[in-house]
């Protein structure tokens, strides 16, 4: 985990991790939320709309940038004040996809980041934009 | 030099961004009890867009101490 202080951290500051979305991620994820959506449950009721198996979930997708600020951008003094995402392309299950976070904008006052985020899978495309506004505690 | 009043309209601006209502009106006499969604949060989603439209820093300090949006204008009139 990074340790980050707010000083350390520079405008167009980048970190990245890369995750495969499974199986067991996406039952954890029912059963946390209770989203029991056959478009993420039921492979043919998917395939009927045109998707290539179930589609992962969108939140679950978006989970991934608590760890982007949790874990990697500040890492440890981090605390999430805001998150506006967008998800541009669907996400099936086995796509490994790359999370990555560049600091856009500092606020002095509050010690904040913003962080401008994507999250592609294996093949480069875009499947998550957001925009995140982390507060970096002392 | 900028007047109260020229302020006043700008951190209205502001307010129905941040708030996303262009119906909002600000008084000098506007604080967080009269706007429902003015939270924490928001109030510092509103320090930090004045920050920017003014082209100033406050110091933490001196906007927790803000009683209104008077108190908000004349502090950004002081640092212009």
């Amino acid at each position: 985990m990074n340790e980050y202080t707010y000083e350390e951290i520079e405008t167009g500051h980048k970190e990245s991790f890369t995750v495969t979305v499974t199986e067991e991620m996406m039952e954890k994820f029912r059963d946390i939320t209770g989203d029991i959506n056959p478009l993420h449950n039921d492979g043919e009721y998917a395939r009927s709309l045109g998707h290539r198996g179930r589609v992962a979930y969108g939140m679950l997708t978006a989970s991934l940038l608590s760890t982007l600020a949790g874990v990697y951008l500040p890492g440890r003094r981090s605390l999430i004040h805001e998150v506006d995402v967008k998800f541009a392309k669907p996400v099936y299950i086995g796509d490994t996809l790359t999370v990555e976070g560049a600091v856009d904008d500092k606020n002095d006052t509050y010690s904040l980041l913003i962080v401008k985020a994507v999250i592609c899978n294996q093949d480069g495309e875009k499947v998550c934009r957001a925009k995140m506004q982390i507060g970096v505690s002392g | 030099m900028m007047t109260h009043e020229e302020i006043m309209e700008i951190v209205q601006g502001i307010f129905r961004d941040v708030f996303d209502d262009e119906t909002l009106i600000i008084k000098d006499s506007t604080n967080s009890k009269d706007i429902e969604d003015w939270d924490s949060l928001e109030h510092i989603t509103l320090v930090v867009s004045m920050e920017k439209e003014f082209n100033l820093k406050f110091d933490l300090k001196e906007v927790n101490e803000l009683a209104n949006v008077g108190e908000m204008v004349d502090l950004i009139a002081s640092k212009l």
